[in-house]
């Protein structure tokens, strides 16, 4: 009988830096619920204190303060340019934190699982992780032959350390029985990560996803106020530049909806997928 | 079969599963102390005792999911040396995998005992194996929509879909109802009959391990050891309700109550007269 290969000798002690990243300490944690009234009410609340600013704020003039109304005329008025940016946006974004979803997951995995590769990267990772992303934009930006390149790149070094740091976590932090059964089953190691570690990582792979994807769109915004010609980040740099104040709020309103809007449709997929997780 | 080691010592009929002198130390503390045990194929084993009496790592020893620190366990005369496909097992904390259905769970063992067999094939075969457990119809459910008892079912169905001559369980139903755990007790019987496996049970209920065992292995507690060992008269297939009234039954129950009292006794004794230097020795 061929003896089976221990997915269980893997051992991965302790991970470098999680803190940082550790916004959705507990895996899954559920987002603040939208729904409810007194939700809707506080709302409300900031609208009119909003409002009542907005018409009392002689001292800096209203030109920095446009009121709710005005604001969302200019948003009105802007969507169609909010909407093309949006598309320029998402253009830049979605591959990067694509990329950097499937690299950190796989890497997470096998350096989840894999005691070697762990004693190998986990000193890179100690040191490279915390490095605020942010402040690899302007060698992004002249290394880099395009700004899309360059927001690109940035966007995936943002997202990459949450979802792999996650990742390894969670495959290092398997409950026993998994790797017990995988053992007596005779999975081996490939088959082991495909479909035993990923699955049961789930949970963990979705915080990393949510907080790469909140990294990814500042990265996203920060490299888009430096160098690009659309997009939402943009959008905001143009408006300020000429004064528009209205439209440069609207376009942070906008910006917050869209952002609010993705991790939703993010907690739907999650939703879909750990329909077995409790 | 590759053979890996094949030990020429026995050379006579080989038995079934053989553990040689084993010991097993966790964390510096003797979880087992020389164990010699032989279970004959196609015997139903229970091993009862105490918890902590390392009555769970003796079966992970014969599953091959630990190492012995001194001593040997044997399949048929080879050595284990790792898991094997010869030697399933169902846990007592529910084994099947959450985030796969029934059918999907009993597949993947399927595709290592049958790798030649189509994925269309294996679906078939996996809902005879349902059938098999009382659990047809119930393939395309998750597990965690299943009733422990269901959950258990599914585990052993798995476990048969891997087509291994040995079924080593541990405390499987002692998480169950006494309804549920008489049913499952049935199920178990049945499989080890059809074909003809060789069981080791691992369970601290008395009558549990009277009810099903050829033979129950007794064994105490720190470190772990064999107390006894008695075979259990009762004919097969066994009647429940005349068997557990039956003053045979009573008597062997009494006796491995027996049992227990006085390696308590002994051990109680042994600490005070040592209660000086300690006693982890």
């Amino acid at each position: 009988m061929p003896e089976v290969s221990n997915p269980s000798e893997s051992t991965f002690p302790t991970l470098p830096v999680e803190p940082v990243f550790a916004i959705n300490k507990r895996a899954g944690a559920k987002l603040p619920d939208l729904r409810g009234k007194e939700g809707v009410l506080f709302l409300l609340g900031i609208a009119v204190f909003w409002q009542i600013v907005s018409t009392f704020a002689h001292f800096s003039g209203k030109y920095l303060f446009p009121s709710p109304l005005e604001t969302l005329k200019a948003l009105w008025q802007s969507l169609p340019e909010l909407f093309t940016g949006t598309l320029y946006s998402f253009a830049v974004l979605i591959p990067s934190h694509l990329l950097a979803v499937i690299v950190g997951v796989a890497w997470g995995l096998m350096v989840g699982t894999s005691s070697r590769l762990n004693r190998m990267f986990s000193p890179f990772a100690r040191f490279a992780s915390p490095v605020p992303p942010t402040i690899y934009i302007p060698y992004a930006i002249a290394l880099l032959p395009t700004f899309r390149t360059a927001a690109g790149f940035v966007i995936f070094v943002g997202a990459f350390w949450p979802v792999f740091l996650n990742t390894a976590t969670g495959a290092a932090s398997l409950p026993q029985r998994y790797q017990d059964n995988a053992r007596i089953l005779g999975l081996k190691k490939g088959e082991y990560l495909w479909r035993i570690a990923l699955p049961a990582s789930l949970p963990h792979i979705f915080s990393g996803i949510s907080v790469g994807l909140v990294f990814a769109f500042i990265m996203l915004t920060v490299a888009e106020l430096f160098g690009a010609s659309k997009g939402l980040g943009r959008f905001v740099q143009f408006y300020a530049d000429y004064a528009d104040y209205p439209r440069m709020v609207a376009g942070i309103l906008y910006t917050g909806v869209i952002v609010l809007l993705s991790m939703e449709l993010l907690e739907q997929i999650k939703k879909r997928l750990l329909f077995w997780w409790k | 079969m590759s053979t890996a080691v094949v030990q020429t010592t026995r050379t006579a009929p080989q038995p079934g599963l053989r553990a040689e002198g084993v010991v097993f130390a966790y964390h510096g503390v003797k979880v087992l102390e020389d164990i010699d045990l032989t279970i004959e194929e196609g015997e139903f084993v229970c091993l009862l005792g105490p918890s902590g009496c390392g009555k769970t790592t003796l079966l992970r020893l014969l599953a091959g999911l630990e190492t012995a620190d001194s001593g040997d366990l044997f399949w048929k005369g080879q050595r284990i040396v790792g898991p094997s496909l010869e030697r399933g097992v169902v846990f007592q904390d529910y084994s099947l995998f959450p985030w796969m259905t029934l059918v999907q769970n009993i597949s993947l063992a399927l595709s290592k005992s049958h790798p030649e067999m189509s994925a269309r094939w294996r679906l078939n075969l996996a809902d005879e194996y349902l059938e098999m457990v009382g659990l047809a119809g119930a393939g395309r459910k998750y597990p965690s929509t299943l009733s422990g008892g269901m959950q258990q079912r599914g585990a052993i169905a798995r476990t048969l879909a891997l087509g291994s001559p040995v079924l080593l369980m541990d405390e499987p139903f002692g998480a169950l109802d006494p309804v549920n755990r008489a049913k499952l007790q049935e199920v178990v019987l049945s499989v080890w009959a059809q074909p003809r496996k060789t069981v080791v049970f691992v369970t601290h209920d008395v009558e549990e391990a009277i009810y099903l065992a050829d033979r129950v292995v007794i064994l105490g507690s720190s470190p772990g050891r064999v107390l006894e060992e008695l075979p259990v008269p009762f004919a097969r297939p066994r009647l429940r309700r005349t068997i557990v009234s039956s003053p045979e039954f009573i008597a062997l129950r009494e006796q491995i109550a027996e049992i227990f009292q006085q390696d308590v006794i002994r051990r109680i004794e042994s600490e005070s007269v040592l209660s000086g230097s300690g006693e982890g020795i």
